[in-house]
């Protein structure tokens, strides 16, 4: 037996913990305001009553430290720019997201080993994101993908760039695209058309209405954001 | 299995109610689960809430998120405040899934012989963060390395989902609006309905589903589930306390529950499923590429299949499509609804669409479907969700949705059973039941 020993930063982009420990501090539940408000209020809608509440405004945030594990090499790879996945050496399936542990039952859980991927794909899925996270708002209309990486037997959910959203197809050829700036999680990854792409069948009806949702989204993001941050 | 297991094997509900899906409701938990025990205290005189740690009877909670209750533990509370510390109880939680899984954790702990009642009560407050906040505590339930920081909103899973069931089986933006707005009008005279309670009691068409917002091509705002608070409850027995409870009784005869990957993205390579529906792998066109498991791929849910054909076995059902009266599906997005009718065999695969087309699920079609209105217009207050669809269904079957509606229009004439399901992330989890009379 040994013991582990204790952990050895190796590289490190360290967080501002005094401002994020304020952070916390200030989002430590104590109410910041309440409201009193009237409502009619019942089991159903046959037996409302009007009643008074007391509402207050709570806060409540923390930073996690979170670590990848054993399959941290992938997200280092992202830190270098490379992308990686994981093999399994008795049935050959290819894991990106990856797996330490193969999960095709005939292998019994073997330990998979690591694999540099093309950063190319094929999209298997995808949707046209009108509401998306506050931190891509600015994005939007935002396409997004199911894309199996060249060489893998998974699909990695992510976001494209560089593509009008009607024309974005099921089969369509991929470049996977790793920031250059990568902070460290998926959100690094994205994908941009690698040939033409073909637009999907729409009737003339979904046609016009999905040019009006587009329209109605750029709008909007013009307005919230300015010109400038939607290319 | 022993003899005490067989003697007990028949399971009924004995009594359910609803403190009805608003957002918001400002009514603590405890008040909401507390108006819907009482609806069950009052149909039930014989029943005391002192039996329960007396006699030996025990209880199932159900709520999803402690992240939007912002409480961990939120049943001990419950147990609390409905007057039953001491009687045996913990909560299930499975994502979505959570309600329908405390009734089969139910129902299975009354077949053991352990139990001859067990109350199942179930909840959610989603209105107490920004929605922004609300959407991040229900995508959580998904992979927080690998999918829900790719960018993705959970909608946007289901979406990349049902646009892969229109490129291969050809559903269309119509389906979907058809299924919405089936669903809302199901809703009107639901008086524990949020759709209603917000936006009146008019009828809608499929040019209103059409004017929603764009939430997620080709999901629209009226074609996703509503976020909701609201509570329910249901009183389970074994046959011997059923005949001394109540003379009207609905028979749970059947509970089936099934699992697939945390990762939509890993299933259509997924080599443990390759093989084990044949039949559905064959129905494939020809122009779109096989993956390694062309069943469930994305257009379908494998769990819901699992769970199903267990549920089915398990009530002695050959042939659902013309033994079951009613269906309630769990319809967090309204191709859900496409995609299940084939997971559960009421139809082939890739030809749920036409059972919207040809109105087999309208409320006097064949197979009428999401008379609550469900998800998109009953509410989704997660933990109370599938409770009260069986809830409603249990109206149904035992003839009273005239007096809890107040709709006796609303009743169907004498059915005899109901299939209801639900399930957690994008299927990772599902659960079923079938109701008898």
């Amino acid at each position: 037996m040994e013991q582990p020993g204790r952990e050895k930063t190796i590289k490190e982009k360290k967080i501002d913990d005094k401002h994020w420990e304020d952070w916390e501090r200030r989002g430590g539940w104590t109410p910041e305001g309440w409201k009193i408000v009237e409502m009619k209020d019942g089991p159903s809608l046959n037996e409302l009553k009007p009643d008074t509440f007391l509402v207050v405004h709570r806060p409540h945030g923390s930073v996690f430290h979170h670590s990848y594990g054993k399959v941290s090499k992938f997200f280092i790879g992202l830190l270098e720019g490379k992308l990686y996945g994981t093999k399994c050496p008795k049935c050959g399936l290819v894991y990106c997201p990856p797996r330490a542990h193969c999960f095709n039952p005939p292998c019994r859980l073997q330990e998979t080993t690591w694999v540099e991927l093309p950063k190319k794909g094929e999209v298997h899925a995808h949707t046209v994101m009108t509401i998306a996270w506050p931190s891509m708002a600015h994005l939007q209309p935002l396409v997004g993908a199911m894309v199996r990486i060249d060489g893998t037997n998974t699909c990695l959910p992510m976001t494209m760039r560089d593509i009008d959203p009607e024309k974005v197809n099921i089969g369509l050829k991929v470049n996977i695209v790793i920031s250059k700036q990568p902070k460290g999680d998926l959100l690094d990854v994205y994908a941009t058309p690698a040939e033409e792409p073909k637009a999907p069948k729409r009737t003339e009806a979904e046609l016009k209405r999905f040019r009006e949702d587009m329209d109605k989204t750029r709008e909007w993001v013009k307005k919230t954001f300015g010109t400038k941050t939607n290319k | 299995m022993c003899e005490k297991t067989l003697k007990n094997k028949k399971v009924a509900i004995v009594a359910g109610d609803i403190s009805r899906f608003d957002n918001p409701r400002h009514t603590l938990q405890e008040e909401m689960c507390a108006e819907a025990v009482k609806g069950i205290l009052d149909d039930v005189p014989e029943l005391e809430l002192g039996d329960f740690i007396r006699k030996g009877y025990a209880c199932c909670y159900s709520y999803f998120s402690d992240i939007l209750e912002q409480q961990q533990c939120m049943h001990w509370i419950i147990n609390d405040y409905l007057g039953l510390s001491g009687v045996p109880s913990y909560r299930v939680e499975s994502g979505g899934a959570t309600p329908i899984d405390a009734i089969i954790n139910a129902a299975l702990w009354i077949r053991s012989g352990m139990f001859p009642v067990v109350l199942v009560v179930g909840w959610e407050k989603m209105d107490e963060l920004p929605i922004q906040k609300v959407n991040e505590a229900i995508a959580i339930a998904g992979d927080t390395d690998w999918d829900f920081v790719s960018g993705f909103t959970y909608n946007a899973f289901y979406a990349t989902m049902e646009a892969r069931r229109m490129h291969v089986y050809g559903d269309t933006e119509e389906d979907l609006a058809e299924v919405s707005a089936l669903c809302h009008n199901n809703a009107l005279d639901n008086p524990y309905a949020q759709w209603p309670a917000q936006h009146g009691f008019s009828k809608i068409t499929v040019d209103d589903i059409y004017k929603s917002r764009l939430i997620s091509w080709p999901y629209r705002l009226l074609e996703c589930a509503m976020t909701s608070e609201g509570a329910s409850a249901l009183l389970l027995a074994n046959e011997e306390m059923t005949k001394k409870l109540t003379d009207n009784p609905v028979w749970l005869t059947g509970v089936g529950f099934g699992s697939d990957t945390m990762r939509a993205g890993d299933r259509p390579d997924n080599p443990a499923w390759k093989g084990l529906y044949p039949e559905d792998e064959r129905i494939w066109p020809g122009q779109v590429p096989k993956p390694l498991s062309p069943y469930p791929d994305l257009q379908n849910f494998g769990s819901l299949r699992v769970a199903a054909r267990m549920a089915y076995k398990d009530a002695g059902i050959h042939n659902p499509r013309k033994e079951i009266s009613f269906v309630e599906i769990f319809d967090p997005y309204a191709g859900v609804v496409i995609a299940a009718l084939e997971d559960f065999d009421f139809c082939k695969r890739g030809e749920g669409m036409k059972l919207v087309r040809d109105g087999v699920i309208q409320p006097h079609g064949e197979l009428p479907c999401q008379l609550s209105g469900a998800l998109t217009a009953q509410g989704h207050a997660v933990g109370s969700t599938s409770i009260a669809q069986v809830v409603d269904s249990y109206w149904q079957l035992s003839n009273q949705i005239g007096k809890k509606w107040g709709a006796p229009g609303r009743q169907l004439s004498h059915p005899k059973s109901a299939f209801i399901h639900g399930h957690g992330g994008t299927g990772c989890q599902a659960g079923a039941v079938v109701l008898e009379v």
